[in-house]
């Protein structure tokens, strides 16, 4: 039963969610239901809306397709246009070619009518000019329109008319300009030169032209060279006639140029003066060498130069002077002729450079063609006779000038004398004027390379004819003489009893070598302005020098500077022979003098030293009578060298003296008064400033002149009284042991 | 730039046509420029080369080898320190020219140059003058031997370097000598000067270094 009742119970448990279950759903629905009918009045009206827009539809589907057709139809029609253009196009340019053909065959058939008459009228200009056109037109074109044409062969007998006509005309031209030409009809000359280019005879009208020219430019050159044989040697510019008729050569031939160019450049266009130039530069090479034979001729020139080999020859070998030299001085004025010859060649070489130059840059503008044709015009120079001439002069101005210079300085040198009162002799000053002048008349030249070269020939004359014979006279050194008047006496008195004097000689040689010794260094002064003369002077006359040019001329100016470093080698070696045989023989005895002195001084004779002379004031005033003596004969730099050499003599000679004496504290104090005295003195009286020199001395006094030993400390260490010393700890000690009142244990105590 | 230890004066000489100017152009541009013209008076042409850590700049001075020249080439032989003598090796002419041009070395250069003489053009076929026939030359007259092609840049390098390195022993042994010998004479009498007359003719450069019996420049 339970059992039963419990089934119910589930049972009605189970039914009853049933129930809930389709309650809930029916509430559900309900609501649906609810929703769909509030929702029903709005679904109809848009049902209503919809169904009201169809037709409208329906007209707009057809417009559009109207719309595609129409763009259809006109995208058709416009192609066909199109097409139509483009055959419209292509049958104007047919009607355009047709026309030129036809107005070229009208004027072809004018041309050939025309130019028969116009030969016949001798109307050349007229002939020229249908030629002209005739041949400007297309001659391929012509040869198809030929082709085209049924009536062949009318217009093939204008062709060939024409072309018959323009060799005939050619012929004619060339013919009537060569008949100008022999009658000298300059109208016609002209004329006929401006109708080649219209026959399209551009280089044979230049080539005609030019060589007209060239004949006038002959005819000149003729009467010119002739007139310049027949100058008497009366006539101021006799010397320079030659380089004279060079310039009128030269001058004439750019005239024609300049007068020309602006007519070739107006009727043959610009760029073609080149062709123009090396028509010319023939007659120029002509004459030139014609000027210069003459004037070789007159001048005697081979035969010179011949000598001046011979010469320089003979003169290496031993068997010299036999040959008659000449004079330097006869070779002057030639020489002069020689550098204005070669500058004007060298002007005109530059002048054509430049026309053609500035020609190229304006008529041709491809670079390449431009390059070619400076290329060829400097193939053209370097070619040319005048090019060779122009170093045949530079050869001959160098041989002649060499020997100018050489002679020149050897003169100078042989005729050297001393002018009283002065400190260098003659040959310095003549020598440098010479080699100045020289290299003056060498950059007048114009020419680098002959600069450079006289500028060698300048450093090896400088060295080896000037230099030498300064070293011969300072090798014979100085003489050192008497070293005191006794021994003066008694040489004297032996002289005077045996009947030669010699004093003389010596005072001569003395002379000589103190002359020797300031012209050196007068040389150098000398060598520094010319280098600084020969940069100003050619910045002038020959400006533009490229990098390399500079490099060439800077490293031959730099063998001047390699003379006077000789020089100064020289000047040194002097002075090392006035230290061996004027300073030191004197010198030493009277430092020595003061190993006599008194250097254990009491007080009393301390101011007995004091009061009488002392050994400084011996000193000094010997030292003064030498440097006097020196003084006004030395050049300032050279007496300079000198007080040089003497102090650090004096201060050698002094310390060495010193150290073979000993001091007493008296002693002591005398010595580094008497240093200080002749310091003083020193700096007074030399410019150069020898108190470095005094310093190894001063020290030695300052030390020598102590109370005590231990006072050192005052002056030694890196304390701030401390002296910068030049004597080492262990010479300081041998020096302090001078003393004879300080202990050798104190000293060795010393710590340094 | 211009940081170099020693400069070098080297001069080329030689006939026309040998090949002076494409040696100096193979060495300093590396270029061999067909067709060159004939050099009028001198060129002149720098490189500076490194010889053992230093710098040695040499002045190549390439002259012009036809006669009318001459009295332009001749005045670079006496600063020279080194000379280059050439000669074409298919050109028996050349050859031929070599006393002449000695002669002319002779008396214009310094006694010490250092002299190199150089058989060029070595690619060509048709040589006339066999190498030994050069180095015996060349031994007779106390020179350098090299056979060179400037075309094919054959011991170009090698002869300008040799020359460099040469001139650089001899300039340092020459420095030694000179600075030691400032030692001072002290017993007092002057001391002549021999000439050592070691320079031929007409051109003696002296410097004179005192109690040292002495001197050209060159020499010492």
């Amino acid at each position: 039963m339970d059992s039963n009742i419990s089934k119910y119970a589930d049972m009605q448990k189970a039914i009853q969610m049933e129930l809930e279950k389709l309650e809930t759903e029916e509430a559900t629905l309900i609501e649906g239901l609810n929703n769909m009918l509030n929702q029903k009045v709005f679904l109809e009206d848009k049902v209503k809306g919809l169904s009201k827009l169809i037709p409208s539809l329906k007209v707009i589907k057809n417009e559009a397709q109207d719309l595609v057709n129409t763009v259809n139809d006109i995208s058709d029609s416009s192609e066909k246009i199109s097409s139509k253009i483009r055959s419209l196009d292509k049958a104007r340019s047919r009607v355009d070619e047709c026309q030129l053909r036809v107005s070229d065959l009208i004027d072809l058939e004018i041309c050939s009518q025309g130019v028969q008459a116009a030969i016949l009228d001798s109307d050349y200009e007229k002939g020229a000019a249908h030629v002209h056109r005739f041949l400007s037109m297309d001659q391929s074109l012509l040869k198809r329109t030929a082709n085209d044409m049924d009536n062949v062969s009318n217009m093939l007998k204008s062709v060939r008319t024409l072309q018959d006509a323009a060799s005939q005309l050619r012929a004619i031209v060339e013919h009537k300009f060569n008949e100008a030409v022999t009658t000298e009809d300059l109208l016609s000359i002209e004329r006929f030169f401006k109708i080649f280019p219209l026959l399209g005879m551009h280089e044979e009208g230049i080539k005609e032209f030019c060589t007209y020219l060239r004949s006038k430019v002959c005819l000149v050159a003729d009467k010119n060279l002739k007139s310049a044989i027949n100058t008497p040697v009366s006539d101021k510019r006799y010397s320079v006639i030659y380089a004279d008729t060079l310039t009128l050569l030269f001058e004439g031939l750019a005239r024609v140029l300049d007068k020309h160019q602006p007519l070739i450049e107006t009727y043959y266009g610009p760029g073609r003066l080149l062709s123009a130039i090396s028509i010319l530069q023939k007659e120029c090479d002509v004459q030139t060498k014609r000027v210069l034979l003459e004037w070789a001729r007159s001048r005697q020139i081979h035969k010179k130069v011949q000598q001046i080999n011979e010469l320089s020859r003979m003169s290496s070998s031993s068997s010299f002077s036999k040959m008659e030299k000449i004079d330097p001085k006869d070779l002057d004025i030639l020489i002069g002729e020689i550098t204005l010859m070669h500058y004007r060649t060298e002007l005109y070489i530059k002048f054509i450079q430049r026309k053609v130059t500035s020609d190229a840059d304006v008529g041709i503008p491809n670079q390449d063609e431009r390059t070619k044709v400076v290329q060829s015009l400097e193939k053209l120079i370097k070619n040319s006779e005048l090019s060779q001439c122009k170093h045949e002069l530079l050869s001959h101005y160098l041989r002649l000038e060499q020997y100018y210079m050489e002679e020149s300085v050897a003169k100078a040198v042989a005729m050297d004398t001393l002018e009283p009162g002065q400190q260098t002799s003659s040959m310095v000053d003549d020598t440098f004027f010479i080699i100045r002048k020289c290299i003056r008349r060498s950059i007048s030249t114009g020419s680098l390379d002959g600069i450079c070269v006289i500028i060698n020939n300048a450093c090896r004359v400088l060295e080896s004819d000037f230099g030498e014979i300064l070293r011969q006279r300072l090798r014979q050194g100085y003489p050192s003489g008497y070293l005191d008047l006794t021994q003066a006496y008694n040489v004297l008195h032996t002289s005077i009893q045996q009947g030669r004097l010699q004093s003389g000689d010596t005072e001569q040689s003395r002379t000589a070598f103190v002359v020797a010794l300031n012209n050196a260094d007068s040389s150098t002064d000398y060598i520094d302005a010319l280098c600084e003369y020969v940069m100003k002077e050619i910045g002038q006359s020959v400006p533009n020098l490229n990098a390399n040019e500079k490099g060439k001329l800077e490293s031959c100016l730099s063998g001047l500077s390699s003379v006077t470093t000789n020089l100064k080698d020289l000047i040194e070696y002097g002075t090392q022979q006035l230290r061996s045989t004027a300073i030191k023989p004197r010198i030493n005895p009277w430092v020595d003098a003061f190993l006599n002195a008194n250097h254990h001084l009491t007080e009393d004779e301390l101011s007995a030293y004091e009061a009488g002379e002392s050994f400084v004031q011996t000193l000094i005033m010997n030292l003064e009578t030498l440097l006097s003596s020196f003084k006004d004969i030395l050049s300032s730099s050279n007496y300079d060298l000198f007080t040089q050499v003497l102090t650090a003599e004096v201060t050698n000679r002094f310390e060495k003296v010193i150290k073979k004496c000993t001091f007493n504290r008296l002693g002591g104090l005398v010595l580094d008064k008497e240093v200080r005295s002749l310091a003083g003195y020193m700096t007074a009286n030399t410019s150069w400033s020898v108190r470095d020199k005094f310093a190894r001395l001063t020290q030695m006094a300052t030390v020598l002149n102590l109370e005590q030993v231990a006072e050192i400390h005052d002056y030694w260490g890196s304390h701030d009284g401390a002296l910068t010393w030049r004597l080492t700890p262990s010479e300081l000690r041998s020096v302090l042991s001078l003393r004879t009142d300080f202990k050798v244990e104190d000293i060795r105590r010393l710590k340094l | 730039m211009d940081d170099y230890k020693f400069l070098f004066k080297v001069v080329l000489v030689g006939n026309a046509g040998v090949g002076k100017t494409c040696l100096v152009r193979r060495f300093t541009q590396g270029l061999f420029p067909p067709g060159q013209g004939a050099t009028i008076g001198v060129d002149f042409m720098i490189k500076t080369v490194e010889v053992g850590n230093e710098k040695v700049k040499l002045q190549i001075w390439d002259t012009a080898g036809q006669e009318r020249f001459r009295s332009i080439t001749q005045s670079y032989y006496r600063s020279a320190h080194a000379l280059i003598l050439v000669y074409d090796i298919s050109c028996q002419p050349t050859f031929d020219c070599l006393t002449d041009w000695l002669r002319e070395i002779e008396e214009y250069a310094s006694c010490k140059v250092l002299r190199v003489l150089v058989g060029n053009k070595i690619d060509r076929e048709d040589r006339e003058i066999p190498t030994h026939v050069g180095e015996e030359f060349a031994e007779r007259h106390n020179m350098y031997y090299l056979e060179t092609s400037a075309k094919q840049s054959d011991n170009v390098e090698r002869l300008f370097m040799q020359i460099a390195e040469d001139l650089m022993k001899q300039a340092r042994s020459r420095d030694l000598p000179r600075y030691n010998s400032n030692h001072q004479n002290i017993n007092g009498t002057t001391t002549p000067i021999s000439d050592s007359s070691c320079c031929s003719g007409k051109f003696i450069n002296a410097i004179v270094i005192f109690g040292k019996p002495t001197a050209c420049i060159h020499c010492s």
